[in-house]
């Protein structure tokens, strides 16, 4: 396994510093493709967002190991059905807000930072949208586009929250399948955020379950025995 | 169109109050894309009645206090009310916002309570002061009659740094009303960007509602921007249009209700709802043939 980029040392993770989970130690390795797996209300958007620093830490820290020394640069994919309709953005528009950790206030995107966009855009095979209404495209175009803006922020690190979520089986597995590729063709480490174990079983390499108040970590190989999994499930082995 | 070439005329009396409807209809809808945008339309109504709430306080407090106006009345009374627009609008703005964020409540209840309560206390307010009563009540009703060249020189001014403040952050408040997690994800300061919409919003609706009531600056932040938002195919295009429309719509209203004896805020108003049912039907009648 690599060096970690992220190292959760005995995190509590909660609201008004109530804890959901707490005793969370594990590290998110480079370069690695890790899911984080959870029933609803397992905790599994509050430890996202936590990592992503928009909800404070309850106890415990979070360890950033960039290789600049900073903290790395999330390249957050949120779910496409959170936005609201009403905005007249086309894909370009999106993915460019990609761009903005990096141009500052007063500023606009330089001619360099367009292209990159369109880049992204092209990487992701959504150049076709870029024109359209972000709002007029359907769940896994707009999935695209986000995964565009994402990579237009130049991340360490890929962060995708259920982006299958509204999403057709076909334009799923094209989807996850395209992830792949990004992880292994550009060395990205992704963290991504699912209940879909057939998808995870396929695709991720390090699992993190959040169960019951449990936090499982290991590979794929090492949670989806039938045992580990008879004993996150509670169930007999048939 | 002798009426056209009389309200263009420089010599025109009332070219002060043309001049400030059209830099109203042209800036409120700057900010009221954002109000659409964001959902807030039942604040962009409550906000106009708010500062007018505030308006009526300040005019209200030298009575009370028994000072006495001087020769200078007019302009003191105006930065008085300016002060008590401002202040209100902007209280209103963050203490509605605070309470937006925290989730808690019925956003539309509270609203619509600061709406009518404050409706109510500047009529009240006025109806009390002989001093502020006749040309104030008018502007409550939508009269734009009489505007000094200091009152023009204020809205022009004030606009003015509206214009160039969105203009200069347009790329940081779109960026945190459309996706608020990916902006604070990527470094930006989502509660300065939020304050500083909203003290826009709030600065623009004090000085519209100074200008032109709160009745013509509830109808230039709103009915300009859900006009421009049919036809709209970017944002760029969308601020533009609602921008235009607004400006247009001003010009028009004043023409129509000068020319046809009419109060101009209603009058404005009135032209913007045509317009906004209008292009419903030329949206309609273009998406068959699409």
């Amino acid at each position: 396994m690599n060096d970690p980029i992220i190292t959760l040392d005995n995190l509590a993770i909660g609201y008004d510093s109530q804890p959901v989970l707490s005793g969370i130690s594990l590290a998110i390795a480079r370069d690695s493709f890790t899911a984080l797996l959870g029933a609803n209300g397992t905790g599994k958007s509050t430890l996202l967002k936590t990592l992503l620093g928009l909800q404070p830490i309850v106890s415990g820290a979070i360890k950033f190991h960039s290789l600049a020394g900073t903290k790395p640069v999330f390249g957050y994919v949120p779910q496409a059905i959170q936005f609201d309709p009403l905005y007249p953005l086309t894909g370009f528009d999106v993915a460019l807000m990609g761009t903005f950790g990096r141009v500052g206030p007063t500023n606009f995107s330089s001619r360099a930072e367009r292209d990159f966009v369109h880049e992204c855009l092209n990487a992701t095979a959504a150049d076709g949208f870029a024109k359209k209404k972000f709002s007029q495209l359907s769940g896994g175009q707009k999935q695209r586009v986000l995964i565009a803006r994402a990579l237009a922020t130049k991340p360490d690190i890929l962060v995708l929250d259920e982006p299958t979520s509204g999403v057709d089986v076909a334009a799923t597995h094209s989807l996850l399948e395209f992830i792949s590729q990004l992880h292994r063709e550009r060395n990205l480490t992704v963290l991504l955020v699912t209940h879909d174990l057939p998808l995870v079983r396929k695709h991720a390499q390090q699992i993190i379950w959040l169960h019951h108040g449990a936090v499982l970590h290991g590979t794929v190989a090492e949670l989806f025995t039938p045992e580990r999994m008879a004993a996150i499930f509670e169930m007999e082995i048939g | 169109m002798e009426t056209l070439k009389e309200i263009l005329s420089p010599d025109f009396l009332l070219r002060n109050s043309v001049y400030t409807s059209v830099l109203v209809g042209f800036a409120c809808p700057l900010v009221g894309v954002f109000l659409v945008l964001r959902r807030l339309v039942f604040m962009g109504v409550a906000l106009p009645q708010i500062s007018s709430t505030g308006v009526a306080l300040a005019l209200s407090l030298p009575l009370w206090l028994g000072l006495k106006m001087d020769a200078s009345r007019e302009q003191t009374e105006h930065l008085l009310a300016f002060a008590g627009s401002s202040l209100f609008t902007l209280a209103a703005i963050l203490i509605l916002a605070f309470m937006e964020r925290r989730g808690r409540g019925l956003p539309e209840g509270r609203l619509g309570a600061a709406y009518v309560v404050s409706a109510a206390a500047s009529i009240l307010l006025l109806s009390k002061n002989r001093f502020a009563e006749m040309g104030w009540l008018d502007l409550l009703k939508g009269e734009i009659i009489t505007v000094s060249n200091f009152d023009l020189e204020l809205t022009g001014g004030a606009l003015a740094f509206v214009l160039l403040v969105l203009g200069w952050f347009n790329k940081e408040l779109l960026f945190v009303s459309f996706d608020r997690a990916m902006a604070a994800t990527l470094g930006k300061n989502v509660l300065f960007w939020d304050a500083l919409l909203y003290l826009l919003i709030g600065f623009t609706v004090s000085i519209a509602v100074l200008s032109v009531g709160p009745l013509i600056a509830f109808g230039f932040l709103l009915v300009p921007a859900l006009t421009a938002h049919i036809f709209a195919r970017d944002m760029k295009w969308f601020v533009i249009l609602a921008s235009v429309l607004g400006g247009v719509a001003a010009f028009l209203g004043f023409w129509i209700a000068y020319a046809w004896d009419l109060p101009v805020g209603p009058t404005d108003v009135v032209l913007l709802g045509i317009l906004y049912v209008l292009g419903f039907v030329v949206k309609k009648i273009a998406s068959l043939f699409n």
